[in-house]
């Protein structure tokens, strides 16, 4: 079955793949070369196909559908994305000035200033919960920024970066978590992805703590990823296994952002612990 | 083995993954048409088209990914070469006929995949066999529709050709 020329060329290439795969599993700092050259290159054609299918589905969806009005509604959903995520901040902000108040405590944070981007491609991979977006390092983007939609936390960006493209870990990736804490009680606690349905999970909330379906979990700003306030998802289901206060407890959290068909997304673009006292000084 | 063709093939296979990935995440639906790819390029050109598709979209594929580069270069250069030795063995012409090896190329790469991470990670991953399922039938759609068009269209541009070539010899006559 196997040809005398072909197969040493197998094991070959197959060599090649093995030398490469432990140089990497051995040194897991840094990024390879090829890596981000690969990226770089089709961050560039994703983004010229992109805007080749988007030109032709914009022109028909104007000319032959709907003669303008997709272009109004395109502009207003941008709009209202930018204005909800806005109104989640201010919100953010008012609860914690509120708290800080209470405390008598001066410190206030800052509005961080947003980036709106375009999904321009998925991952390659199968089933990665990863997108590309159509803004980089030239627009100011950089990893671990927090990419929010109108409805609350998308995910964080993640290197490497090309220079007009980054490419975003979805927050209900396997390998995704995120501070979070609950509205009501305002217990923290880590949001955590994975491959059930819903996605999320709610973990370290105390056993003592009454956790009902319906309840919305917030972000909690101390991953100094996601800036607080933030919303992840509401509870879905709450689990005892086990016994009194000692059994374990599940809770499960619906998203509240649909990551199935993702068009515009806000870059955060100052990291969450960038926190502005009074004075003008950070923190 | 075109070695033009094989590239064209396999860019335009990952250009395609990375435009259409957009629009499944976090569904159901996975498909890999890099895979599908691999094995048109297997069947149509060879065990040695199918070995160096296979690096070449594993390695993009790896690259573009974010995970460590070469894993899915080698699960892909494995099934590339042995779908062509395959195809060189039972002479699969067919676009129906070529469907098996598509579909049994598939469950074999995500086995491979699993194994390799499972190895790297030294604990064996999660088997998600409704997705493994999805993807066979998908990849096998597609693989259907890649496999007819390289049959209907060389064929219409000979028929094409020969029309041409006998209205002009009936007017020469």
């Amino acid at each position: 079955m196997l040809r005398r020329g072909s197969f040493p060329l197998l094991l070959l290439i197959s060599l090649g793949h093995v030398l490469v795969i432990s140089a990497q599993v051995q040194s897991k700092s840094g990024i390879p070369l090829i890596e981000a050259a690969a990226f770089g290159v089709f961050a560039r054609f994703q983004q010229t196909t992109t805007g080749v299918t988007d030109g032709v589905k914009s022109g028909w969806n104007q000319y032959f559908a709907l003669r303008g009005v997709e272009r109004d509604n395109e502009q207003l959903r941008k709009r209202v994305i930018e204005l909800e995520a806005q109104l989640q901040q201010e919100q953010a902000q008012a609860a914690r000035a509120r708290s800080l108040e209470e405390a008598l405590n001066l410190q206030r944070t800052i509005a961080a200033p947003t980036l709106a981007a375009r999904v321009i491609a998925g991952n390659p991979q199968p089933g990665s919960l990863q997108v590309m977006i159509d803004r980089g390092s030239a627009d100011g983007v950089e990893p671990n920024m927090a990419v929010v939609g109108s409805r609350g936390i998308i995910g964080r960006v993640i290197g490497p970066l090309a220079p007009h493209a980054a490419r975003v870990q979805l927050i209900v990736g396997r390998d995704a978590a995120a501070g979070a804490m609950l509205e009501k009680s305002g217990v923290g606690g880590v949001v955590i992805g994975g491959e059930k349905n819903p996605p999320l999970r709610l973990e370290y909330i105390p056993n003592l703590v009454d956790v009902q379906p319906g309840e919305r979990v917030l972000t909690s700003g101390l991953d100094e990823i996601y800036p607080s306030g933030f919303v992840i998802g509401v509870v879905e289901k709450v689990e005892k296994s086990g016994q009194g206060d000692s059994g374990e407890r599940t809770i499960t959290v619906r998203p509240a952002v649909d990551v199935s068909h993702l068009e515009v997304v806000l870059v955060i673009l100052r990291p969450a612990k960038t926190v502005e006292k009074p004075g003008g000084k950070k923190s | 083995m075109k070695p033009t063709a094989v590239i064209a093939t396999v860019l335009v296979a990952v250009l395609l993954q990375l435009m259409f990935a957009r629009y499944m995440i976090g569904g159901r639906v996975v498909f890999d048409l890099v895979l599908v790819a691999v094995v048109f390029a297997a069947l149509q050109w060879g065990p040695v088209a199918g070995m160096l598709a296979g690096t070449m979209g594993g390695l993009l594929q790896d690259a573009l990914a974010g995970g460590i580069v070469g894993v899915g270069g080698l699960a892909k250069t494995l099934v590339g070469y042995v779908t062509g030795q395959i195809g060189v063995q039972f002479v699969l012409t067919r676009p129906r006929a070529r469907i098996l090896p598509l579909a049994v190329a598939t469950v074999v790469h995500r086995l491979l995949m699993l194994s390799f991470y499972g190895l790297i990670d030294q604990r064996w991953p999660q088997v998600w066999w409704t997705a493994m399922l999805w993807e066979t039938g998908v990849n096998a759609a597609c693989g259907l529709m890649l496999f007819l068009a390289a049959e209907a269209v060389p064929s219409a541009l000979s028929r094409g050709r020969m029309s041409r070539r006998s209205t002009f010899s009936r007017r020469q006559w």
